[in-house]
């Protein structure tokens, strides 16, 4: 919910209350006048007809008068010095209904007999009263609304303007880029704090990233040239012709195992690259393309085990990810694809603008979907020639440019499946 | 020919002199970047192999000042760094190529070779081993002056034997140099065997000699 759509619903969910206690007040207020009027109304009436009868009845008739505004009853009860004011409901029978009355009751003496005189007076109003005082209410209500509804627009068109402006920068906020990002000055002083605060964390960030990546750099620099310098003497040591058949093999087998090191530390190192967000999508290179280089460059591998390769590809796929990292995506998986394959199987493929799904059958059983992507998590013992890092890679590249990855197994057949999140 | 190699480390440094001039290249040396600008403004080489982080200044302003000297020299970087940025602005200054530390030797002397040929001959010449002539303008390959056939990856095969000619090159070298760095994906060295078998079973059905020795299981030599 919109911060404005809230603090709006807020101050409507406050002001109802307000509305409704100061409708209640009116109502009670105005309640309360009628019914003063009309007292004052019913005693004036009453001053009269007293003052009439007294008159009317020197002749000292008996008086019997029945009407709703008007009634006039012999009656045994003593005579009273003071009248009565209530409210009362009467039946009205066209409407079949109850209507609201203030009457007036006294024992009265006219020439010694007493009477009781009570006089009514409809309070039909109250009813408009209470209509009109809603309907006030409501008008001045709605009226608030909308008031405050054009308020807030208009207040999120200029006061928030920087904050949106602020919130937009941080959302294309690039790891690489972070260092040409100014939040600027606003007339708000909360926005500038605000901004400060973002300026000075930005540049801290981007100082943090600057070391990291000058770290890993100097790591695979300080690590890679002692690789190379013990791999270029064992090289070297291979060409002597005096070494015998087993001295050879140990030599052979330790080139090959720093070569292994140093490919371990290149990948390590490519994870935290990737990580760090160091390859910018720049480009949309066609994955179609790269599945095809990568399968001619597989071409033995795939003749070897005489693997069927079956394809699925719109003519191109341009996918917003860095060229390098398309290509280690597609090695790794076409690459796993054909190790963890056996003689005769086969490899489907399926690529789209927004789809990437490579399925293969293995003689390896389902793989548990927390272990798949994790490093150094090897499947099989078997196949030594795996750092363990190729699927750890591959899910380092998809979370790091949202990417979404899905493994499957279904008869016997291991399905991984990229799909990029600006799919057409 | 006259190769320039531009490194800090003594040792890495004695390991491509020593790799290159078996393979008859005559080697000068540069240990830090002042060394190295005082060479390339005193001598002309052939090829300038230069490492990107050196002592007292930068591989790159060396590319640069061999550029500005207008030298012909091929360039081969050689770099620990496997920066993306490092490789793109070293090839934008003129270099020829770009290895990624560790190499192996045989690959390095393959494109120190291969750059030579480019440069010097603009490709239009032959290379001769005994029997076998190779035309790489048009990639085509002669034994006895007959023409073979071979695949692509063969070609390669027999490019790579020839300028390491004599020296033992690792299985391992042989597939990074086909395969690049996903050769790792392959799962075993196995599949070089097949090509190294057709390419000297074309070579011997055109009456050449048998030059691919296997080495002891380590590796093979040519010649």
């Amino acid at each position: 919910m919109k911060l404005l759509t809230k603090t709006t619903l807020y101050f409507l969910l406050i002001m109802l209350p307000v509305f409704a206690a100061g409708a209640f007040y009116l109502y009670t207020k105005f309640n309360k006048e009628i019914k003063y009027e009309t007292d004052e109304e019913l005693v004036n009436d009453k001053l009269q007809w007293m003052r009439y009868l007294d008159t009317a009845s020197v002749n000292n008739p008996v008086f019997r008068i029945s009407t709703p505004e008007f009634n006039l009853q012999p009656t045994e009860k003593a005579a009273q010095s003071k009248h009565k004011l209530k409210g009362v409901n009467i039946y009205q029978e066209p409407e079949n209904t109850y209507a609201p009355f203030r009457q007036l009751s006294q024992v009265i003496t006219l020439h010694n007999n007493n009477y009781e005189l009570v006089l009514r007076k409809s309070l039909i109003e109250k009813d408009d009263l209470i209509k009109n005082v809603v309907f006030v209410m409501l008008a001045a209500f709605a009226g608030l609304f909308l008031f405050v509804l054009l308020i807030n627009w208009l207040i999120s068109k200029s006061v928030w303007k920087p904050f949106y402006h602020s919130l937009e920068k941080i959302q294309r906020l690039q790891l690489n880029k972070m260092e040409a990002t100014v939040f600027d000055h606003t007339v708000t002083h909360e926005f500038n704090q605000l901004n400060a605060a973002l300026n000075s964390m930005t540049t801290r960030i981007h100082n943090d990233y600057t070391n990291i990546k000058e770290l890993t750099e100097d790591a695979a620099h300080e690590m890679q040239t002692p690789l190379a310098i013990a791999q270029s003497k064992l090289e070297l040591l291979l060409q002597d012709d005096t070494l015998s058949e087993a001295q050879l093999q140990s030599i052979l087998i330790s080139y090959d195992e720093l070569q292994r090191l140093s490919k371990l530390n290149h990948n390590l190192l490519l994870l935290a690259k990737i990580e760090n967000q160091q390859y910018p999508v720049t480009e949309q290179p066609d994955l179609c393309a790269v599945i095809e280089k990568y399968l001619s460059l597989f071409e033995e591998l795939i003749r070897e085990k005489d693997l069927i390769i079956h394809k699925e590809m719109t003519d191109s796929a341009p996918w917003p990810l860095h060229p390098a990292l398309t290509d280690i995506m597609v090695s790794n998986l076409l690459g796993n694809a054909i190790k963890y394959n056996y003689q005769n199987g086969r490899i489907d493929i399926r690529v789209n603008a927004s789809t990437f799904s490579i399925s293969n059958t293995s003689e390896l059983p389902e793989i548990p979907a927390d272990m798949l992507f994790q490093r150094f998590k090897k499947q099989n013992t078997s196949y030594t020639n795996s750092n363990g890092l190729g699927l750890a890679i591959v899910k380092k590249i998809a979370d790091s440019y949202r990417l979404q990855l899905h493994y499957n197994f279904e008869n016997g057949e291991h399905t991984i499946t990229v799909i990029t999140a600006f799919s057409h | 020919m006259k190769v320039l190699i531009i490194e800090d480390e003594p040792a890495l440094r004695a390991s491509i002199q020593e790799y290159l001039e078996r393979q008859g290249y005559i080697c000068e040396l540069a240990a830090d970047y002042k060394q190295a600008i005082n060479k390339v403004n005193e001598f002309d080489y052939d090829c300038v192999v230069a490492d990107i982080s050196l002592p007292l200044g930068n591989g790159l302003d060396v590319i640069k000042e061999l550029k500005l000297l207008e030298s012909r020299a091929g360039i081969i970087i050689i770099s620990a760094k496997d920066s993306l940025e490092d490789k793109l602005s070293g090839l934008e200054l003129g270099a020829d190529d770009y290895l990624t530390k560790p190499f192996h030797l045989s690959e390095l002397n393959a494109r120190v070779n291969a750059i030579l040929r480019r440069k010097n001959f603009d490709g239009n010449t032959t290379i001769n081993f005994s029997e076998i002539t190779i035309k790489p303008a048009s990639k085509t390959v002669l034994v006895h002056n007959k023409s073979i056939t071979l695949t692509g990856k063969e070609y390669q095969l027999l490019l790579y034997f020839i300028a390491n000619q004599h020296r033992v090159v690792t299985k391992s070298a042989l597939a990074g140099h086909l395969w690049g760095d996903e050769y790792d994906q392959a799962g075993s060295y196995d599949f070089i065997y097949t090509h190294i078998k057709n390419l000297r079973k074309k070579m011997l059905e055109a009456g050449g000699e048998d030059y691919i020795k296997t080495v002891y299981g380590t590796g093979y030599r040519f010649g």
